[in-house]
């Protein structure tokens, strides 16, 4: 079965079977990822959905809009590979991908 | 009503009772207290009041499920909504949306808004005299949700008239009137009149009723989801924007220090919307239901139990925000829950803050100061919205 693991701040890695067409953030709200919020529903409004995604895996994603990108790089506590979870779209191709939870702002 | 007298009267949270409608805080208080899981026997359904709870809960929405509606009444309709669905059923029908209602979305339509707000204040400014909901409020909002959904302008105040009966409550009465029922018939009534027309002229308009008919062309929701869909819209995006910038200018009314400080500095605004929406915000609840046994706080909901998560308490919880009762435009508080949170947060919030905003800035561009005409306030009867029918102004005539 195809899946995504998330690694919280704290906390052993979870691993989320992959379900095409969930977000990032969604598939993390199914599967109680801690510190995944999600505050604002997935609509580009919150960042509470800021995870750090592992060379290699971050150039496969599908790209960031201007606004994400926007958004992302106002962030004290972003990095270069941060994306917002509800900004990606999942698919088969991404099966292992692995993300990092970020620390609270 | 003295600190003493709320203390020993015995406590109760009925949403359905008038009585509370004008300030049901010093209740919030208490149920967050002494009764933060609360049990209405009457109803049998429980409430939640804190902050933390309300927001574990709308994350967690395998114990906290939406499938059997978000009123405390049983769900009529078995159609699956955006609102009454979980994952997966409910991601599917928010994506067919979502992308059109992100902030950057939504941001050309400011000059739609700001056109239209500009309209319905002109022709008062000579007599010194608005109603904030009658000539303004309840107008502006229904005007850009047409225009989002591609309805004729002069049908708005129809539209208006069916939605805001959809959402009132008789005092006392549980469940939606029958007059509620007519107004959604003859609602569907219009949106299939609309679609019918638009298959007609053979449209491929790519604005939400648009995406959603293709959508349903390509199999990925069908008629009634349709319909039911475009109801959620028309209803969300009218009646509660109405009422947070009714609110926003009862607050500010109440708070001349920082009413002066708005009108001195409009970068202001939108921390008196997140402020408002915290402090006085227009939904006051949504009600979920547990699917196992749940032990919060040493008692036990039961399975299968409607539980109200109050936000309008949530937003008053000193145990997160400090000094939680005072009206503070400079707090910022985006982590608030008056668009609720979790999968299901309001679609709507960033056009909701696009409106406010550019609401608020040529209300106080037109109006400078006004004052509110506190003896004839109305205020909307509803278990779920709160806010004013009438919010009657004066200002300087020009």
């Amino acid at each position: 079965m195809p899946s995504i693991t998330y690694i919280p701040v704290d906390g052993a890695p979870i691993v989320a079977d992959l379900s095409p067409d969930m977000t990032l953030m969604e598939l993390a709200l199914i599967n109680d990822v801690p510190g995944i919020i999600g505050m604002c529903g997935g609509i580009c409004s919150c960042a509470t959905c800021l995870v750090h995604v592992d060379e290699g895996w971050f150039e496969r994603l599908p790209a960031m809009t201007a606004e994400e990108s926007e958004m992302v790089s106002v962030l004290d506590h972003a990095t270069p590979t941060s994306r917002l979870g509800c900004q990606v779209r999942l698919d088969e191709s991404l099966d292992g991908l692995t993300v990092r939870v970020a620390e609270p702002a | 009503m003295t600190q003493s007298a709320t203390a020993l009267s015995p406590l109760d949270y009925d949403p359905f009772d008038y009585r509370t409608h004008d300030d049901p805080y010093p209740v919030y208080q208490r149920l967050r207290d002494e009764s933060p899981v609360f049990h209405n026997k009457k109803y049998d359904f429980y409430a939640l009041s804190r902050y933390d709870d309300c927001q574990q809960a709308v994350r967690d929405f395998k114990t906290f499920t939406s499938a059997q509606g978000t009123s405390l009444e049983e769900l009529k309709a078995q159609v699956e909504l955006l609102i009454n669905t979980d994952p997966p059923v409910h991601s599917r029908l928010r994506h067919l949306t979502a992308g059109l209602f992100t902030p950057a979305k939504v941001a050309p339509l400011e000059q739609a808004v700001r056109d239209m707000a500009g309209e319905l204040l002109v022709p008062h400014l000579a007599a010194g005299r608005l109603d904030i909901i009658d000539d303004f409020a309840a107008r502006l909002p229904m005007a850009i949700i047409c225009r989002l959904l591609g309805f004729r302008r002069e049908d708005e105040d129809l539209l208006r008239s069916w939605t805001d009966t959809v959402v009132h409550r008789d005092e006392g009465v549980f469940a939606m009137p029958d007059e509620g029922m007519q107004a959604t018939l003859r609602l569907y009534d219009y949106f299939n009149t609309e679609i019918a027309e638009r298959a007609r002229a053979g449209s491929t308009r790519d604005d939400i009723i648009g995406l959603l008919m293709a959508a349903q062309a390509e199999g990925r929701i069908d008629h009634e989801g349709v319909l039911g869909y475009i109801y959620i819209l028309s209803i969300a995006g009218n009646e509660t924007t109405t009422k947070l910038i009714g609110n926003m200018c009862y607050q500010l009314h109440r708070h001349p220090d920082q009413f002066d400080a708005v009108l001195a500095d409009h970068s202001l605004i939108p921390g008196l919307i997140e402020e408002t929406m915290r402090f006085d915000g227009p939904t006051q609840m949504m009600a979920r239901t547990t699917t196992r046994d749940v032990t919060l706080h040493g008692t036990t909901i039961p399975a299968w139990k409607k539980v109200a998560l109050i936000f309008t308490s949530g937003n008053r919880d000193e145990r997160h925000y400090p000094d939680a009762e005072q009206f503070d435009i400079r707090r910022n508080p985006r982590d608030h829950l008056g668009f609720g949170g979790g999968l299901h947060a309001c679609l709507g919030a960033a056009l909701a803050r696009l409106e406010a905003r550019v609401a608020m800035e040529e209300i106080l561009s037109a109006l400078g100061h006004f004052t509110v005409d506190e003896t004839n306030l109305a205020r909307m009867h509803s278990p779920n919205v709160r806010g004013f029918t009438h919010v009657p102004v004066s200002f300087t005539p020009c």
